[in-house]
């Protein structure tokens, strides 16, 4: 190194903002420790996903089927080679206004029998928008988000997941959006609401899931 | 080993990779955010280290440092960085007003720091601030130890060049006993 940078790197370390930080007091390491350690890890990934379900995704995922099948756009268990997960009706990303939007579009009412998939970081990882998000509006078929983190797709401010109005009850039910609430959202290729527990209320188990599918 | 042995052993393992982590990790991010999200991000970053720990490599303070870098740029995509907007950039970029430690700062040198394009402010206080080597800065960027070095070298001059044109014009030219005409 030379004289200058030598000098130059003593400047800087001089103007150091953080110079002056006490160390972190041995209480605060203790409780950041029992946080961190307190989130559940995949050591064996298939079966930690299922393990870790609580009972209403099961409610959920249930709720989801009838959903999903009214979209008509489904992994059946048999005979489907989409590997990825249940999927339900879609828009294109557009624009309007000031915030950036996302358009999604929910599944209708209907008639055919499909199954769910386990929530997991491989099915997942065929999403190509998954978003943190809180709902900010729930209003006349229409379920406005505001993404605060974007796992997967092109960032923006909101999302919105439309739903025949006839049908906004049925898609609340699928995916439990609750005014004000917090929510993990996916959708596949074409802009397709996941439902089956994939979109749904966040949880840390439910968002180790989606870090683990589109890494940190 | 059973599951319950692998469970206690990778608790002791995090724990040991943490308590070296948390108090650099805090330095790193108090250098870049305001409190409030530099809290928020030090426990996204010690989850994914919880998470992810036996990714973690040996020397894990500079791969630490880009698992924070990338947490911290998602904080700061999201809602939360209007909101913070002010704090976060009295600390990146600080008025020339004091606000802060006005005894010790060196004006002209964060001056000259905040008319550098950010990568190369950044690639600086990597050198400077967390002191790391042009290799493990390239582990926090993710670019190759070359790239690193090159890039290392330019950011150098530029600061070097700004702050003498910072001198000009406050007139501490004197100074510097004539090397910065």
């Amino acid at each position: 190194m030379t004289d200058e940078q030598d000098e130059l790197r003593d400047r800087l370390r001089a103007a150091d903002p953080a110079a002056s930080l006490p160390r972190t007091d041995p209480d605060r390491v203790a409780r950041l420790l029992e946080e961190t350690m307190s989130h559940t890890v995949t050591t064996e990934p298939r079966t930690d996903d299922a393990r870790h379900r609580n009972p209403l995704t099961w409610l959920v995922a249930a709720a989801a089927v009838v959903i999903i099948a009214g979209a008509g756009v489904f992994v059946m268990m048999n005979g489907s080679e989409d590997p990825g997960a249940p999927i339900a009706g879609s828009d294109p990303t557009s624009s309007t206004g000031e915030d950036s939007v996302t358009e999604l579009r929910a599944p209708g009412a209907g008639a055919t029998a499909g199954r769910c998939l386990p929530v997991t970081a491989p099915a997942l990882g065929g999403a190509t928008v998954a978003f943190d998000g809180t709902v900010q509006e729930i209003e006349g078929g229409l379920v406005t988000l505001r993404a605060t983190h974007w796992y997967a797709g092109d960032p923006t401010d909101l999302v919105t997941v439309r739903a025949p109005s006839e049908n906004l009850q049925a898609l609340l039910a699928a995916v439990d959006f609750q005014d004000g609430g917090r929510y993990l959202v996916a959708a596949t290729g074409d802009e397709r609401l996941m439902v089956c527990g994939f979109s749904a209320p966040y949880s840390q188990a439910l968002a180790g899931v989606y870090e683990r599918a589109f890494g940190s | 080993m059973s599951s319950e042995e692998r469970e206690v052993d990778r608790r002791a393992r995090f724990e040991d990779l943490a308590r070296e982590l948390i108090d650099p990790l805090r330095r790193y991010l108090a250098r870049r955010t305001d409190a409030a999200t530099a809290d928020d991000v030090l426990s996204e970053t010690l989850l994914v280290c919880w998470r992810r720990l036996d990714d973690v490599p040996d020397h894990a303070l500079p791969w630490a440092y880009g698992v924070a870098r990338n947490c911290l740029a998602n904080a700061e995509r999201g809602e939360r960085r209007r909101a913070r907007l002010a704090a976060r950039l009295s600390v990146v970029a600080p008025p020339t007003e004091a606000t802060r430690e006005p005894d010790t700062r060196d004006d002209e040198v964060l001056e000259a720091m905040a008319a550098l394009r950010p990568e190369d402010a950044e690639l600086l206080r990597l050198w400077a601030w967390e002191q790391l080597t042009p290799v493990e800065v390239a582990t926090v960027l993710q670019i190759s130890p070359n790239a690193a070095g090159i890039r290392l070298h330019r950011a150098h001059r530029k600061l070097g060049e700004e702050l003498r044109k910072i001198q000009r014009v406050s007139g501490h030219e004197q100074s510097r006993e004539g090397s910065g005409s």
